[in-house]
């Protein structure tokens, strides 16, 4: 199945898209929380499942369930495979 | 916005930006940190969504870079947009002093040439002026 | 970010927006990372049947135990000493939104 090349894809989206998938967040610190987002809203206030806790590439702490604060929120990432599930290679 | 009417040639900054949609664009960050990326969509408080993002990190060490796939930039710290990318990047890269001096060296000999270039025909059409009359 | 409204959801334990990830933890012990290295374990409260955050993630703990982390450096070796210093505050405490940077419940 192919997918026709989106344009536009706006912030909302964006994280309507991502919602269940492992994404990568940064905060304004530095620090990169890596999970599989649960949800969110539009304050950006985020709440993620398996959460890694990476400063400076090191791990540093591993969390259940957690929640970010949105003003903290740098950037969302995740990866380019749409609606599909990601392969998980370990 | 501040601007009440919108002619047609003149163009608003957010329109500006809505141009850039599916191009590169070069994102400034309050703190020493920038991205460039496609732009895929913004919204009003000019949250990006990027593709193929490259962020770059002025460190102590020197400059990181990181790749990232797709991302939705928060618009709470972003400085300033350039559309383009790292066309623009590779110029903005920091010159060493010596690459200053000789640009300022140039620079300012330049100048002088201009300078003494308007003034030899300042005085040229001053005489031409002075003799006609 | 003038308005800051969160509706409840109609579900007791539905999970909706972020908030309600806080809200689950209502009367547990939940870990509170600030800004500037700090640390508070503590239990969020319910005052009179009211849940003690709001939307803004004030918060209002008790038997709050805070974690500050501060790094020296050795003069002799230059290695980085990591301290650890806690303290026990028995009253409840109120983290101010400002300083709030996340949350996670344990």
């Amino acid at each position: 199945m192919q997918q026709p090349p989106q344009q536009e894809r706006s912030p909302t989206e964006f994280l309507s898209n991502v919602i269940g998938r492992p994404v990568v967040v940064k905060l304004n610190s530095g620090v990169d929380y890596r999970g599989i987002l649960s949800c969110l809203d539009g304050y950006m206030n985020i709440a993620l499942e398996q959460t890694e806790e990476w400063v400076n590439g090191q791990l540093k702490n591993k969390y259940g369930d957690a929640f970010i604060r949105g003003n903290n929120v740098l950037y969302i990432s995740a990866d380019k495979t749409r609606k599909r599930e990601p392969l998980n290679i370990q | 916005m501040a601007s009440a009417t919108n002619s047609t040639n003149q163009l608003l900054p957010l329109e500006l930006i809505d141009k850039c949609i599916g191009s590169k664009i070069w994102v400034i960050m309050k703190s020493e940190k920038e991205f460039t990326g496609t732009l895929l969509g913004f919204d009003d408080y000019v949250n990006m969504v990027l593709e193929d993002v490259t962020e770059y990190e002025n460190t102590p060490e020197g400059r990181k870079t990181t790749h990232l796939d797709q991302i939705l930039l928060n618009g709470n710290n972003i400085t300033m947009l350039i559309p383009g990318g790292e066309e623009y990047l590779l110029q903005a890269t920091p010159l060493t002093s010596q690459q200053i001096t000789k640009l300022s060296s140039f620079l300012t000999k330049q100048i002088k040439r201009s300078l003494r270039l308007s003034l030899n025909t300042m005085i040229f059409y001053y005489l031409i002026c002075f003799y006609t009359l | 970010m003038t308005e800051e409204t969160h509706n409840a959801p109609v579900e007791p334990n539905a999970v909706e927006g972020p908030l309600d990830l806080v809200r689950l933890s209502l009367d547990e012990r939940i870990y509170v990372k600030l800004r500037g290295d700090r640390e508070l374990h503590g239990k969020l409260h319910v005052l009179l049947l009211f849940p003690a955050y709001d939307g803004h993630l004030n918060m209002v703990l008790g038997d709050v135990e805070e974690t500050i982390t501060v790094v020296e450096i050795n003069e002799e070796t230059y290695e980085e000493v990591i301290r650890n210093i806690t303290v026990l505050e028995s009253q409840w405490n109120f983290t101010s939104e400002k300083n709030t940077s996340n949350e996670e419940r344990r």
